[in-house]
């Protein structure tokens, strides 16, 4: 500990003495009750706005929701040009650049409808999946050190950290282009793989022509890594099924051990992001979009600018599909080596992969007629129901798995899809806990604290290349995950399936 | 480390104009970034260091081993600030290089600067956290009172 004091001092001693932070101003306007799970901030509220926001909260979560200015953004996205329905918000919804943490977005490209990089953000396809094993916990409990430490080793995690897998300039090009079908190509995943990820990973229309060399450059060493921030890879205990006939669908039952692995698209997608919202800052003027951020800036979907953003994202989610298909791939092997049997005979089979910062081209309904529809998702996880032709044929009478990761000292839970979903949401849910507390705060208030320490008297095992990483994931920063799925179970955006509890984690 | 000195009081400044300095502010997912400088270089400079100081435990392990420069222009002042650490960032993240030694000249928005780099040495340099990028949200470069200020939000 005092080293890391000494650290901190250093650090404190080039900055300002402007006293403490000033506390974050919070959210005045309206807020009105539609249901026992829903809020509107009426259209009337902001000069611009089309249509209203709607944020799916309860009474408890929605006094945290009000403490900054996240509803303001709700407000601020129903201003886009071609929005549908209602500028929504999950239940996790927090203070974000441009569009809140938690938004859903859907435009229409017929009525002028926009394309907005910050209704994707820079994490491109940031997400989460899921790894069932036949594992118990009494097997794996006793050894949970040994494991965790051996994932840490050589799973590679932290800023900036190369992985083991490289492509030449034609491999990294068919990499952007097929995203998971040319890892399988190279004998790194099966076709159950592609199945059980969404999309299947892969956007069809990616262009790498729309992307730089500078992004290619900035991700060239990075597929298969963890990075760093919220990034995780857990491995987790089922610790209470829900919803018996969906979790034996899913292969999981009580006690059984499974493996989630939260990370995107690396420096890749961050510098696709970054050079979009620089090719983009002409085109509000161009288009005549008037905005009340400059970080939504936007064009119209069918624009030039607009498709060429398209095809450079859709590069970058399908880089993030492969990046977490290898981080699974070697995740197996870890398994394999560290159990002495293949992961096959372990069972390691892919439950599912979701993306929740992503923009897709996806069919709606809307007051009675069907609509091609962009769709963005930022911080919220696609929730197709049951039945729904992209469900994948062993889920398609349950609905499609929706992975929610939580803080790393509570729980994560899985669910599935629901009818309403199609109704309220465009098929959303959400897509985590949410922040309650700023990065800042969380690392002030974890001085003379061991976050290590204080999660190892809870059973889990915690690893993390910098004491910081933990100290901003700390449990405290973020809302209670469960409460959050409450809602979304309560408005029949998904409906729980397991809960599940870490006992070894990994970050960067 | 800051080697920017508070400029002399002139006649047609009545105070001291204050060293440059920066601070953090509270923002719920990303970091905040406050610059504060006598003139318009000097934030921009200091801006940088600020950066770095962010993203490494101590900048005095960062030796200029290695003379860059760096030109940029952008229409605006905020804009420009934006780009400029947003190419600092890319020069970390691609090249694996930390920087040090800012010096900036602006003509209008146009900017050239000179610093010193050295590749990341894990045994000297802690890297603390990934920034992901600099965005545009809250953005603000202005003049104040006694000098510049600059708010900046920073995806980590």
């Amino acid at each position: 500990m005092s080293k890391r004091n000494q650290k901190n001092r250093s650090h404190r001693d080039r900055r300002s003495s402007s006293g403490p932070p000033k506390p974050k101003p919070g959210y005045a306007g309206p807020l009105e009750q539609v249901d026992e799970c829903c809020w509107r901030i009426p259209r009337d509220y902001k000069i611009g706005m089309r249509v209203d926001g709607q944020i799916f909260a309860d009474e408890r979560l929605l006094e945290q929701i009000r403490c900054d200015q996240a509803p303001e953004q709700v407000a601020n996205v129903a201003t886009l040009p071609g929005i549908q329905s209602a500028s929504l918000a999950m239940p996790d919804i927090h203070w974000g650049y441009g569009f809140c943490i938690g938004g859903v977005c859907a435009t229409d490209p017929a009525e002028g409808g926009v394309i907005s990089p910050g209704g994707v953000g820079y994490d491109i396809n940031c997400g989460v999946r899921l790894v069932r094993t036949n594992l118990t916990q009494d097997e794996v409990r006793p050894r949970i050190g040994q494991l965790t430490e051996e994932l840490f080793r050589r799973v590679p995690a932290g800023v900036g950290r190369g992985g083991s897998y490289l492509f030449d300039g034609k491999e990294i090009e068919r990499l952007l282009t097929e995203g998971v079908g040319y890892l399988k190509t190279r004998g790194w995943a099966t076709d159950g793989d592609v199945e059980h990820t969404e999309a299947g990973g892969c956007l069809e229309d990616a262009d790498v022509a729309c992307i730089t060399d500078r992004a290619i450059k900035r991700g060239g060493d990075q597929c298969g890594t963890l990075g760093s921030g919220n990034h995780f890879l857990e491995i987790q205990v089922v610790d209470e099924i829900c919803d018996e006939s969906a979790a034996r669908t899913m292969g999981i039952e009580k006690d059984a051990i499974c493996v989630m692995i939260h990370s995107g698209s690396r420096g890749l997608g961050y510098q696709v992001c970054d050079d979009a919202l620089k090719q983009l800052r002409g085109a509000p003027a161009k288009y005549e979009i008037e905005l009340p951020d400059r970080q939504l800036a936007c064009a119209p979907v069918d624009s030039p600018e607009g498709q060429h953003y398209l095809r450079g994202m859709r590069c970058a989610a399908n880089y993030a599909w492969a990046n977490r298909q290898l981080l699974m791939w070697q995740t197996r092997e870890v398994f394999a080596d560290f159990f002495g049997r293949s992961w096959e005979s372990l069972q390691m089979d892919l439950i599912y992969d979701v993306a929740h910062n992503i923009a897709k081209m996806e069919h709606h309904t809307v007051d009675g007629r069907e609509k091609l529809l962009c769709v963005h998702r930022k911080g919220a996880t696609r929730a197709f129901p049951a039945g729904h032709p992209e469900v994948p044929p062993q889920y398609r009478e349950i609905g499609q798995p929706v992975i929610i990761p939580g803080d790393m000292g509570r729980a994560s839970w899985l669910l599935v899809g629901q009818p309403a979903s199609m109704e309220r949401t465009f098929g959303s849910s959400c897509h985590g806990a949410g922040r309650v507390m700023s990065r800042t705060a969380a690392i002030a208030h974890a001085q003379g604290r061991r976050i290590d320490q204080e999660l190892a008297e809870q059973g889990i095992v915690a690893r993390c290349r910098h004491w910081k990483g933990l100290a901003e994931e700390q449990p405290e920063a973020y809302k209670d995950v469960s409460q959050v799925v409450d809602v979304v179970h309560r408005a029949g955006l998904a409906k729980k399936v397991a809960r599940l509890r870490p006992i070894g984690v990994i970050k960067g | 480390m800051m080697n920017a000195k508070p400029q002399a009081a002139t006649p047609h400044s009545p105070l001291p104009t204050p060293p440059p300095m920066y601070e953090t502010f509270e923002h719920t997912a990303d970091l905040g970034l406050r610059i504060r400088a006598g003139d318009l270089p000097e934030l921009f400079a200091e801006a940088a260091r600020a950066l770095f100081a962010v993203i490494v435990a101590d900048c005095r392990q960062i030796r200029p081993a290695q003379p860059m420069t760096f030109e940029l222009e952008a229409d605006r002042h905020d804009d420009l600030l934006r780009d400029w650490l947003g190419e600092l960032l890319y020069t970390f993240h691609a090249e694996h290089l930390l920087l040090t030694g800012f010096n900036v000249t602006l003509d209008g928005t146009r900017l050239t600067a000179t610093a010193g780099a050295e590749s990341i040495d894990p045994s000297r340099h802690e890297i603390e956290v990934e920034l992901k990028a600099v965005t545009y949200h809250g953005l603000k470069v202005e003049q104040t009172d006694d000098g510049w200020l600059a708010e900046v939000i920073i995806d980590t």
